[in-house]
């Protein structure tokens, strides 16, 4: 179970992420959503260990992670929003140096990235250069490294983001096999019909505070609104989207 | 509109000379602060030239021969402008032409091609005029005082004066505008070729630029004498000597008269501007022709060239950790031109000085001393130049170490469970001996083996491994950083005192250390003595990298600048403003 408490953080008196507390449980796949500029990636990053927060405590399984952050990273399988890779390896070079980082067998790790490459149609193309491949390809690359040494936590942000239908589609069930497989899975997307359909528990963020913290079926309910695209405009989307895009149209004299 | 265009991409592109990928957030939108440290490197190598230039002898001596003399200090400082220009054209390779990044943003607008060419070709000259300008912003307003005859009235004083000026700086900025268009033909020739096969040819050629701007800076023989000169033996040298073709056409606007060398002078001087307007004419063409393809081909090609498909082994360098370290730091080297290129610019330091030991008088001299015995092939010059070259390649890589690669990629490192201390010192200790110090050492046993007794080069190979042991654990010390993946500050390498000062003090103490060693190879018991105090040296200098690292319980550092002491808590943005 990863918890968090009051999480804050503030870039230079600038508050991104103002206490966020919300717990996503083993066996679920949490969504964290919000708008641009809300926090969502900030929260991310500080879970992920790329930045510290300001105040606040993060636990997981009911320990505190700032205590051993080295037994805390060799929990976690983090997809970052942008495919920043290293673009002079190959993807099999990027997903080796991967697993020695990790001090994964070199036997297992081997067959893993194997595995992992052919399922997700990555074989043909192992051996060349990162620079070469496209988005979607890394973003590939970045799943089979977020996911090779079996982590108990899993944060995506944007994982869908360039990927195609089939792989969408792949990425989908395999997130909620990997819940039903016990694992923690946070989960940050836009695509709010993925979202619906593949998280059962949604916090939603606005401004950095948390709005909304609650199951997609019971949000419904509380709100009388059919769809979460609905929930989400009407706790998150502070503009009358049609009369913005209306406006638009008039500026640029379509 | 295409004049707004031009000023707006010429900034641009101005200001992308310096690669602010690889400059720590701290020095984002401070890249000024390294083109500093770059002019005041170059203040501080124009100053000597201008002591130089004012120290012309023009004691009891006619004037003519006072003029004949200053030929000397004339080509010191043409091909110095030119070793300048060309390693300034080396270093911003990637810049003469629009990149990848420029033509991805600046395709889809409305801006004819021919004005990102211009801005281009423009940018580039302005940074290239004003470094030259500054390197010569001594010795380019001593060597004209220096040149005024004795006795003018103050009118002739002025004229010789603006005319030793204007001869001076047109004569410095041909001879920079040759180097420079020398290395654009190059690049504009290779860009022609297929997009893969040229950006491996690219890399290739720019550490050849370099090789060939060092190497011929350091070994052109001193010609700039009438009887040099006149010599119809130096004839046929003097033609592939381009710096010398600039002083014909110092002395061609000048008008001097040099006697029995005056008809060399012509025709050098004919080379000179023939040299000139062919390179200058053929890289603007090349440059045209190349950009224009360039434009296209880059959007639909990467800009790191393929691998061929297989893979490339390498072996296990000890722990997991360890080989991936090891592994990413030889990958990285050997794929990425930059880091290429700053290996490559302390080698061609090291191999410098390694020219100013083997052909000094006082070098030669000592050579000759040692020329007799049974280690008479173990020659003093010889035995100094492979510590100075081990350690500016040493040097060379350790700071290629601290330059990053693709810097926003490194989050992969940062949220591995990679502890920092001691574990990651070792894995930068084995990248450090596997890529700096084994190569090194395995190609000296090959040469040594080859030229000396085996016994002389044995214990050579000895002193040198130990030597490079402690060079690399004092280059360790405080490394607490996986290398490639550390943000860069600049300004925190002083090299304009420090280093220098150690390089003299160091070059000296190398050559006595040379002496010592000749004479320890031929007695056991000093040999002894000389081995001790060596690996004493290295145990110290282990132990004290070992326990640094082990007393810090910091993790490891991706970000340059450290943490402030006092983090501001940006009150007055919420409406409280500071009292003064």
């Amino acid at each position: 179970m990863l918890e968090l408490r009051r999480v804050s953080k503030a870039f230079s008196g600038i508050v991104a992420v103002d206490q966020v507390s919300f717990t996503a449980r083993s066996g679920e796949v949490t969504g964290y959503l919000g708008p641009n500029g809300s926090g969502k990636s900030t929260t991310m990053h500080i879970i992920a260990g790329l930045i510290e927060a300001t105040s606040g405590e993060i636990l997981f399984n009911g320990l505190p992670v700032r205590g051993n952050p080295i037994a805390w990273k060799r929990q976690l399988g983090y997809v970052p929003e942008e495919p920043h890779l290293y673009p002079h390896l190959s993807g099999l070079e990027y997903l080796t140096m991967v697993g020695q980082l990790r001090n994964l067998p070199s036997k297992t790790t081997s067959d893993q990235i194997d595995g992992l490459l052919r399922l997700f149609a990555l074989h043909e193309d192992r051996h060349l250069a990162i620079s070469s491949y496209s988005k979607g390809m890394r973003q590939k690359v970045l799943l089979s490294a977020a996911l090779m040494h079996n982590p108990d936590l899993i944060l995506l942000d944007e994982p869908f983001s360039g990927l195609d239908v089939a792989t969408g589609l792949v990425l989908r069930s395999l997130l909620q096999e990997l819940a039903r497989r016990g694992k923690v899975i946070l989960f940050s997307s836009h695509e709010l019909e993925t979202v619906e359909r593949v998280c059962s528990h949604v916090v939603i963020l606005h401004r950095g505070k948390v709005v909304a913290d609650d199951s997609i079926e019971h949000l419904r309910t509380l709100m009388a609104l059919p769809t979460l695209e609905e929930i989400f405009s009407q706790l998150a989307v502070e503009q009358d989207t049609a009369a913005v895009s209306q406006r638009i149209a008039d500026l640029v004299g379509a | 509109m295409g004049d707004r265009q031009f000023h707006v991409l010429y900034r641009q592109f101005l200001f992308q000379m310096v690669d602010r990928e690889v400059l720590s957030a701290h020095a984002l939108g401070d890249a000024n602060k390294l083109l500093g440290n770059f002019a005041a490197t170059l203040i501080w190598i124009s100053i000597p030239f201008g002591v130089m230039a004012l120290s012309l002898d023009s004691g009891r001596k006619p004037w003519q021969a006072v003029l004949v003399s200053a030929w000397a200090p004339e080509h010191a400082l043409i091909a110095t402008t030119m070793l300048v220009t060309g390693v300034f054209a080396v270093l911003s390779w990637d810049s003469i032409f629009p990149s990848r990044r420029d033509v991805l943003v600046l395709a889809p607008l409305p801006i004819r091609a021919g004005t990102i060419l211009a801005a281009k070709a423009a940018s580039l000259a302005s940074a290239l005029g004003v470094a030259i300008c500054i390197f010569n912003a001594a010795p380019g307003l001593a060597l004209p005082l220096a040149l005024i005859p004795p006795g003018s009235n103050l009118l002739d004083v002025l004229f010789s004066l603006l005319r030793t000026l204007f001869v001076y700086w047109i004569t410095m900025a041909m001879a920079g505008m040759f180097v420079l268009s020398f290395v654009m033909l190059l690049q504009g020739t290779a860009a022609l070729l297929p997009r893969a096969l040229s950006l491996r040819l690219s890399s290739v050629l720019q550490i050849a630029a370099f090789c060939l701007f060092v190497g011929m800076y350091f070994l052109q023989p001193s010609l700039s004498s009438p009887q040099a000169l006149a010599e119809p033996l130096n004839r046929r040298l003097l033609a592939w000597l381009p710096s010398y073709w600039f002083l014909g056409v110092f002395q061609k606007f000048e008008g001097i008269a040099g006697g029995a060398a005056d008809s060399t002078m012509a025709w050098l001087a004919v080379r000179g501007f023939a040299g000139w307007a062919i390179a200058v004419t053929a890289a603007a063409a090349s440059f045209l022709i190349s950009s224009i393809r360039t434009l296209h081909k880059t959007v639909e090609e990467p800009d790191i060239a393929p691998r061929s498909r297989g893979p490339i082994w390498l072996p296990r360098f000890g722990s997991r950790l360890e080989t991936a370290v090891v592994q990413f730091s030889i990958r990285t080297l050997f794929r990425s031109r930059q880091h290429r290129v700053i290996v490559s610019f302390f080698s061609g330091i090291g191999f410098a000085i390694v020219i100013l030991f083997v052909k000094t008088p006082f070098a030669q001299q000592m050579a000759a001393a040692s020329g007799t015995g049974p280690l008479r092939e173990v020659t003093l010059p010889l035995l100094a130049s492979s510590f100075v070259m081990m350690c500016f390649w040493i040097l060379g890589i350790r700071a290629a170490f601290a330059m990053p690669t693709a810097l926003r990629a490194n989050w992969i490192f940062r949220i591995t469970p990679v502890a920092g201390g001691l574990t990651a010192l070792a894995a930068s200790r084995r990248a450090m001996y596997a890529i700096a110090l084994a190569p090194f050492w395995t190609a000296s046993a090959a040469a040594f083996l080859w030229l000396w007794p085996w016994r002389a080069a044995v214990g050579h190979l000895a002193a040198l491994g130990i030597a490079g042991i402690a060079a690399v654990e004092l280059c360790l010390y405080g490394f607490r950083k996986i290398p490639f993946t550390c943000s860069w500050l600049p300004g925190k390498t002083n090299v304009h005192m420090t280093v220098i000062l150690c390089l003299m003090l160091g070059l000296n103490a190398t050559y006595w250390a040379a002496y010592y060693e000749r004479r320890a190879l031929g007695d056991g018991g000093s040999y002894a003595v000389m081995l001790t105090v060596l690996l004493t040296i290295a145990l110290v200098a282990w132990w004290r990298t070992r326990d640094r690292a082990k007393s810090e319980d910091a993790p490891l550092d991706f970000e340059e600048a450290p943490a402030p002491a006092i983090l501001s808590l940006g009150l007055h943005r919420d409406g409280v403003f500071p009292i003064d």
